[in-house]
């Protein structure tokens, strides 16, 4: 603190001159901005991108990954998952068999590269399915007030019955399908977004602007398009992401324990049920699907925390 | 306080009166004529009619959901169609070693997971804090059977360190019974671990920025009192609160992990009567599963009160 500050030297800057005009000498002046101030190093859009949402990235990749694989089933080096080969049953992963063959002789590569369709099919029809239910159910219980409280009443009820049994009882109703399996699932899963999407409409009911737009007689539907629904994507976004990868692990328990997907259609569940009698002999029958099952819900759940992060700075900070 | 006890409980009949409604609709709607399976092949449509109106399964919806919503009132849960037994004594046959792994687990799953949350949010940020909610990441990613194959394959096949499979009741030696339980127990928990440690961090991390946990450490409070006792003590609503509703998870996991480890308890019993369609068994495991569940939850909200005595009703 040895400096001294000097003086300013020339008139109160409330009498000074006009801005235009050079200034006097004596005072410092700032050099004007540059109006585009040029990086240091500048590494391109997609590079920022990878950089600050590295978890969607890497999610995302494995995801496309794992779609690929389930488009381009039939050209990825595999056989009719479903022909049978009795001959040559529970062979080791070998050059021919990559994965080995299951009991009934089928190549376990081909059944799981195949597998990922139904995964897929089950995660994304139930994470869109649910999340259009549960939106409905939820605006009306949230803009409705005398249904609200019969509406929470069931949705209670449903949400007091673990989630994967209410799936597993509903199965007991139908025959295994795939269809069957989507259904039960999205109808376990309503309840949370209904929950959700209830939340959300409850605290915007009290908000100014919508309380703007009643009081100016917007019409309901109009109300709920413009001011309710956009404000539900984010949530629901990051939701539907949490759901899907929830179907993909419940249709393969479903399958697992017999209830899903039939065994003629190969789902990774299923795979790992038939490898269930001999999986103290030939572990690889389950390990090969357990890897991929993971790795698909793993991937999922990254862009989920990815696009939490991303819509709700808020959050991010605290999980 | 006693007003809020009392409608607290009061909530949760038109819960259970949804619960009972929809296992009561599982039957009705079940596919298969109960009548025309009892009457057998040779029976005409007289006989069937007969029976059917003997069973009572001629009346309306309501009266038939009137009458066995009493008798389940009353403890009865009517006879499974595969063994002819009274399902109440099926399930008693089966509660122990499901409440052994659900106790175990949930113990195990507190003493781990509450430590790494509290952990994770003291070191926010720090490599520690990263791994555990990569963990935590991947706890929700792998599904429990396949938890529970590679453990048992690791642990059991190729160490030989813990039993295989199987339940030994514990009346056959408390060892013995734990042995068993292990390997389920952390397939069970694993899930369970990652929901608390997430949430008891989030938590803490709101809990660790407020002034007093400041004034604790100004006055020289050491670390482990400050944040075991005054942070978490703070945080300890949510962290019950999410215990609770993460007990849904552990009855999920229960029918699988039981159908792994071959343990003989309600799960299995559970994917036993799916696979045979026996819809009175299946009817009684889902009812007495979620009666369970609302009632942890009910205590948990009774709990608040003695857990944060600012919570007045």
């Amino acid at each position: 603190m040895t400096a001294t500050v000097a003086p300013l030297s020339g008139p109160p800057l409330a009498k000074g001159p006009p801005l235009k005009a050079p200034p006097p000498a004596g005072i410092a002046v700032a050099t004007p901005m540059p109006d585009v101030i040029p990086a240091r190093k500048r590494r391109g859009p997609v590079w920022t991108y990878v950089r600050r949402n590295p978890t969607i990235v890497a999610g995302g990749l494995l995801l496309l990954i794992v779609f690929l694989m389930a488009l381009l089933a039939p050209y990825l080096g595999t056989v009719d998952p479903t022909a049978l080969a009795p001959a040559k049953r529970t062979r080791v992963p070998s050059a021919q068999y990559w994965f080995g063959t299951d009991m009934l002789g089928r190549d376990i590569y081909s059944r799981v590269v195949y597998g990922a369709r139904v995964s897929l099919l089950v995660g994304f029809s139930v994470a869109l399915l649910a999340s259009v239910a549960g939106l409905a159910v939820g605006l009306i219980s949230g803009m409705v007030r005398w249904l609200d409280g019969i509406v929470m009443r069931i949705v209670d009820g449903m949400m007091s019955i673990p989630p994967i049994l209410l799936a597993i009882t509903l199965m007991a109703l139908t025959r295994g399908s795939v269809q069957n399996v989507i259904v039960a699932i999205t109808i376990a899963e309503i309840p949370r977004v209904a929950r959700l999407v209830r939340g959300v409409v409850l605290s915007l009911r009290e908000q100014p602007y919508v309380e703007a737009a009643v009081t100016t007689g917007t019409r309901m539907p109009a109300i709920i398009w413009r001011h309710i629904l956009p404000n539900t994507l984010a949530p629901m976004t990051v939701q539907a992401t949490y759901i899907c990868a929830s179907a993909m692990i419940t249709e393969a328990i479903l399958s697992f324990i017999g209830a899903g997907v039939p065994p003629s259609t190969p789902s990774w569940g299923n795979i790992m049920a038939e490898g269930r009698a001999l999986w103290q002999v030939k572990f690889y029958i389950i390990l090969f699907p357990a890897i991929f099952l993971s790795m698909t819900v793993l991937a999922v759940n990254l862009v989920g925390d990815g696009l939490r992060d991303a819509l709700d700075p808020r959050m991010a900070k605290d999980a | 306080m006693l007003g809020y006890i009392g409608r607290r409980i009061l909530a949760t009949i038109p819960v259970m009166a949804v619960v009972g409604l929809f296992v009561f609709s599982l039957l009705y709607f079940a596919p298969g004529d109960p009548a025309a399976i009892i009457a057998g092949d040779q029976a005409t449509p007289d006989d069937v009619a007969r029976i059917r109106a003997s069973l009572g399964l001629d009346r309306p919806f309501l009266v038939r959901f009137g009458e066995w919503s009493w008798q389940i009132l009353h403890g009865d849960l009517g006879t499974s169609i595969f063994t002819n037994l009274p399902v109440t004594t099926m399930i008693g046959q089966r509660v122990q070693p499901t409440v052994s792994l659900m106790l175990v687990t949930l113990i195990l799953a507190i003493v781990v997971a509450v430590p790494l949350g509290v952990v994770a949010a003291w070191k926010a940020g720090s490599l520690i804090d990263r791994l555990v909610m990569g963990l935590a990441v991947l706890g929700f990613s792998v599904p429990v059977f396949v938890v529970g194959y590679v453990l048992a394959y690791v642990f059991a096949l190729e160490l030989g360190w813990l039993p295989v499979q199987g339940y030994t009741p514990i009346e056959q030696g408390l060892w013995p019974w734990f042995a068993n339980l292990i390997l389920p127990a952390v397939t069970l928990g694993l899930v369970y671990i990652a929901l608390i440690a997430r949430v008891t961090r989030a938590t803490m991390l709101d809990v660790l920025s407020q002034d007093y946990v400041r004034t604790a450490r100004a006055k020289g409070l050491a670390q482990g009192p400050v944040l075991f006792i005054h942070a978490l003590k703070n945080a300890a609503v949510p962290i019950v609160t999410v215990i609770g509703i993460g007990i849904a998870l552990l009855i999920g996991g229960a029918v699988v992990t039981e159908t792994v480890f071959a343990i003989p308890g309600l799960g299995r019993l559970t994917v036993d009567a799916i696979l045979r369609r026996d819809y009175p068994v299946i009817q009684g495991v889902v009812l007495l599963f979620s009666f369970v569940y609302v009632l942890v939850n009910l205590a948990i909200d009774l709990f608040y009160t003695l857990l944060d005595p600012r919570i007045r009703y």
